[in-house]
């Protein structure tokens, strides 16, 4: 039972890393490489507003949420704007030299101290007993319904909100949209949002749980081959393929060996690459399109 | 074309900048100042340049100050290779220091070696080379220490436990963890200990939940963690929230006096070479007064291991005399013996044979529920 | 055939061999031969330390030259060149450990070795392009970082794998001068493989398929060959790199090939300018320069000694800054800037070449 409780949990994690990767790739053909760095800033954003509004939890973590949101679409509007219509690679290498800027930045502002912003707000984080015997933490609890309600919501907001099908139709063909009259910029200055946002929850979550330090952003790296295996433009993939990642590593802990922990979302990876390059629920075209 | 020119500058700058100081005794120091395993250095460095300037401002020794020339290698091998050349062959030190990862050794070593500058490490782990028999150059006053740290653990456990033992290890994934650990192991069953588990743990997990999950369920009551603080604690903490309530003992780093505050387990049991600063001994006020005047980053629990680097370099330059050369001044370490009122259990001894200590002492604290706690005062084995 | 780099008029090539001659004119002969001289006379003027940076940078452009075929010529992107240089490494350390294996032994296994490995980061080249590509590399270079470190582990190095300098006979290459023109004569030896390759039908190859695959194929060129053939010619030439870097340091240890460290030759083809064999030798210079530099300014700074615990953290950030500059700002790296100079002064008082086409 505590197997599973483990598996849901790490599967919550990477989906919810994931979903970011997912969605700019789907709007915009970039690979975000720097989602690891922007899942750090988003627990060190908590940590900062955690100390400006010490007695009140919930302004904190509504505060570091909303400025989440501004730093990805700044981030959009201040760098990658100037990089659409690029080559991918461009793009994709520009991404990488972000997340280097930014690691610099936190650790200029932060430093390589451990934070742990769960004190700074006074919560506690008790183990919850789980009918079957296994055990839970609080926070792994919200990680798990964050990612449920993250997913849920951004089904409902691709499918039926008119922005989402603004996106989707960027995302498919963005000369047609263009056309018909649609603001690329803003569409993706909005997936860059909501990505950045998605990655700072769970960054968040993960600070809230079990501190801060300073190399979070390789999870955001090994939360990569989950996005990959599902198809990088497919958010029910991405749900899929954290599953597939999350168990294959949890069990290979469990019965193989722990150390293969580490190496197990890669070998996931080149088996999918091997296989089926295109994901489990990505379109094939995309291979040709790159 | 203009990027070549500020090159040009740059480098001219930097040549003409290094002027010799004749009047003072000069140590160059290549430390892990940034990057991701700073947390442990860094603070012992700034505590020895605390020290330095405070001995400085008190007259220096011999009539002589210390002027302590700082390099910065983000715990890579070729920086610190490359800091070691230019300390070496610029600054014309009398000694020179490792703070850095144990993958910088190497390079260092050697530049030492071909420079026959004595080399000293502190806060950085003890290389085999210091314990006897000691190679000549090569000086350590790190707290933590191979093979005797597991020992003085798995002692102490023995001591404690009041039922038969059954005991888990958890180690980073990176080397010098696991080699340690795997000794444990081995050592658990002459203790009459069983070693029901042993997990390895790569350094970027995001949840240690699967790890914690299979030390509970092999049963163990009791659990031994040397690896880097962030290994340990989370162990520690992964396996609070599963249930488990056994005990949990775990090397002291620095920042372990902090953490035992914030944790508050009363089965939470840190071992280690250095006092706590709840001792509140008389040099420890002054630890803290000095870093309070000096407007320093880091805590002052956290000062100890540079403390100690700094007594240790004390009395060796107050031993090599006025007009010190390298020669001198390793000769004068060779025979060296530094009390340190307190911090540790016992002198710095240093020999000719034994470059590390001749007795190394352990304490063990934990938290009795209100305050960190002694459980265990200073006991020592004789390094051979 | 011939680089398109403006001359002045009344030069005449009147034969193949002239056409395909790497030096051409009079002016590039000169410059050459100050160059040369320039190198030659260095060493006995520098310093340890400044010695020590100019083997690093011949290092670093080793491996940015093979990188520069790979992905700027033949247009195959990988993200995991630290991997091949920790695969040379690591060769030359468990040979010199476990079988105390020479040089003239370790060097050869070494690019061995390297093609291997080229060999299988290559394969997926041939099913996927682009980013998939670079995501296939990316995590061979982990599986490569994971089995050193494995090995590193079980073998009882902790602390690094330690390995003793080249040995000829009696004669042990540990000084710091001779080690400079060793890594001098590997970089030049580099550049002109490079060179020679290029101008060969290996090169135009390669060329074709990064321009357009699908054209190239309908043209008879044997696209998945020569693809495999860059993964195997660039592994190779880095896994060497790797060897000599194990030599140079004396020692191996996982920790030294860090992710950063393939970002980084990234960033060389970047800054130094893709497609261009100058670029890479540009670029590797200013990378491996860059962090020492950032050191530089910031020391002359006042207060300084507060400062150097933030020396890495400024580092990382400006060095993430320089590189969205560039890819922002200059595409064509430095040699567009170096290019857009020579045009303005050999051109001058002319503003436009007059002929289209070549490069902008």
């Amino acid at each position: 039972m505590q197997l599973i409780v483990n598996i849901v949990v790490l599967a919550s994690i990477y989906a919810l890393i994931a979903c970011g990767y997912v969605l700019i790739y789907r709007v915009s053909r970039v690979l975000n490489l720097a989602h690891g760095e922007l899942m750090m800033l988003g627990g060190y954003l908590l940590v900062m507003t955690a100390s400006m509004f010490s007695g009140n939890p919930l302004a904190a973590i509504a505060a570091a949420v909303v400025l989440s949101l501004v730093v990805g679409v700044l981030v959009y509007v201040l760098l990658m704007r100037k990089m659409a219509g690029e080559m991918v690679l461009a793009a994709v290498l520009t991404t990488v030299a972000l997340g280097v800027l930014l690691r610099g930045l936190m650790l200029l502002i932060w430093s390589a101290q451990q934070q742990y912003p769960a004190e700074a707000l006074a919560l506690s984080n008790p183990a919850l007993i789980l009918p079957g015997g296994g055990r839970i933490s609080t926070f792994a609890a919200a990680i798990v319904f964050a990612n449920a309600f993250a997913y849920g919501a951004l089904f409902l907001f691709l499918q039926f909100g008119r922005w989402g099908v603004r996106m989707r139709a960027a995302g498919q063909n963005p000369l047609f949209a263009a056309q018909r009259g649609i603001n690329l910029h803003a569409v993706y200055a909005l997936a860059w949002g909501l990505s950045t946002l998605t990655g700072s929850i769970a960054g968040m979550l993960i600070a809230l749980d079990s501190g801060l330090t300073s190399s979070m952003s390789v999870i955001g790296l090994k939360a990569f081959p989950v996005a990959l295996v599902g198809g990088l433009d497919s958010l029910l993939g991405a749900l899929l393929g954290a599953g597939i990642v999350a168990a294959a590593e949890i069990l290979s802990i469990q019965y193989i060996d722990p150390l293969l922990s580490d190496v197990v979302p890669f070998l996931v990876l080149i088996v999918a690459l091997v296989v089926r390059p295109w994901g489990l629920f990505g379109t094939r075209e995309e291979l040709d399109r790159v | 074309m203009r990027l070549s020119i500020i090159t040009a500058a740059a480098l001219v700058a930097g040549v003409s900048g290094s002027a010799l100081a004749q009047d003072a005794y000069v140590v160059g120091i290549t430390a892990a100042l940034t990057g991701p395993p700073a947390s442990t250095y860094a603070p012992a460095v700034e505590a020895l340049r605390i020290y330095v300037d405070r001995l400085n401002a008190s007259g220096g020794i011999n009539g002589k100050k210390i002027k302590l020339v700082i390099e910065d290698d983000s715990a890579q091998p070729s920086k610190a290779a490359a800091n070691a050349k230019k300390l070496l062959s610029e600054d014309s030190p009398v000694l020179l220091l490792n703070a850095s990862l144990s993958s910088t050794y190497a390079p260092v070593i050697a530049e030492a070696k071909n420079a026959r500058v004595p080399l000293m490490f502190s806060s950085s782990v003890c290389p085999k080379d210091v314990y006897p028999p000691a190679q000549e150059g090569e000086f350590c006053t790190t707290a933590f220490a191979a093979t005797y740290d597991s020992r003085a653990a798995l002692s102490f456990v023995k001591e404690s436990a009041k039922e038969p033992v059954k005991i888990g290890f958890a180690a980073m994934a990176i080397p010098l963890s696991r080699g340690e650990i795997d000794f444990a192991e081995s050592q658990a069953p002459e203790l009459g200990m069983t070693a029901v588990d042993k997990e390895i743990i790569p350094p970027p997990t995001a949840d240690y939940t699967p790890f914690a999950t299979k030390i509970n369920e092999a049963g163990a009551n009791w659990v031994f963690s040397w690896a880097p603080w962030v290994t340990e604690v989370r162990t520690f903490e992964a396996l609070r929230r599963l249930g488990w309530s056994g005990d949990y003992v775990t090397w002291a780093h620095l920042e372990a006096e902090d953490e035992l505050k914030r944790i508050k387990d009363p089965k939470l049991y840190v071992i280690g070479a250095n006092a706590l600063f709840e001792d509140a001994l008389p040099v420890q006020k002054d630890i803290a007064e000095a870093v309070k005047q000096a407007g320093g980053k880091y805590p002052a629990d956290e000062m100890t291991e540079g403390w100690i680097a700094g007594m240790v370099l004390e009395a060796a330059l107050k031993g090599a005399g006025a007009d010190a050369t390298p020669a001198k001044v390793q000769a004068s370490m060779q025979n060296l013996k530094v009390d340190l009122k307190g911090l540790r259990g016992g002198p710095i001894e240093w020999t000719k044979d034994n470059h590390f200590r001749t007795k190394q002492y352990y304490r063990v604290y934990r938290w009795d529920g209100s305050k960190v706690a002694l459980v265990k005062n200073w006991f020592f084995y004789d390094v051979k | 055939m011939s680089r398109n780099t403006p001359r002045a008029s009344g030069y005449f090539r009147t034969s193949y061999a002239q056409d395909f001659a790497l030096i051409q004119t009079r002016f590039e002969r000169t410059a050459l031969a100050v160059f040369v001289i320039a190198l030659a006379v260095f060493p006995f003027l520098a310093t340890v330390f400044y010695l020590d940076l100019a083997c690093q940078v011949f290092l670093a452009a080793v491996g940015a030259l093979s990188l520069m075929l790979l992905t700027g010529y033949a247009g195959q992107i990988s993200l995991g060149h630290a991997g091949l240089i920790a695969a040379g490494a690591f060769t030359v350390g468990i040979l010199f450990r476990e079988f105390a294996a020479p040089f003239w032994l370790t060097l050869p296994v070494a690019a061995a070795v390297g093609a291997i490995l080229g060999l299988i980061f290559g394969l997926p080249s041939l099913r996927l392009r682009g980013l998939y590509l670079a995501i296939s590399t990316l995590a061979l270079y982990f599986i490569v970082v994971y089995v050193g470190g494995e090995y590193e582990s079980t073998r009882g190095f902790s602390t690094g794998i330690m390995v003793d300098p080249p040995k000829i006979g009696a004669f042990a290459l540990k000084n710091a001068r001779a080690w400079y023109f060793v890594l001098l004569a590997a970089a030049a030896a580099t550049l002109l493989i490079c060179a020679n390759l290029l101008r060969s039908r290996t090169g135009r190859a390669w060329r074709a398929i990064r321009a357009h695959e699908i054209v190239a194929e309908a043209l008879g060129i044997g696209v998945a060959g020569y693809k495999l053939s860059a993964f195997v010619i660039s592994s190779a030439m880095a896994s060497v790199a790797g060897a000599l870097f194990a030599y140079y340091r004396g020692f191996v240890s996982v920790e030294a090939f860090s992710l950063f460290l393939s970002i980084q030759y990234i960033a060389m083809i970047i800054i130094g300018g893709m497609g261009s064999l100058l670029g890479a030798l540009l670029g590797a210079l200013f990378v491996t320069l860059f962090p020492y530099l950032i050191e530089a300014v910031l020391m002359k700074l006042p207060n300084a000694q507060s400062y150097a615990g933030a020396l890495f953290a400024v580092d990382y950030a400006s060095f993430g800054l320089v590189m969205i500059l560039f890819l922002v700002l200059e595409p064509l790296g430095l040699v567009g800037i170096w290019r857009r100079l020579q045009n303005y002064f050999v051109l001058w008082p002319f503003k436009y070449r007059p002929v289209a086409g070549g490069r902008k």
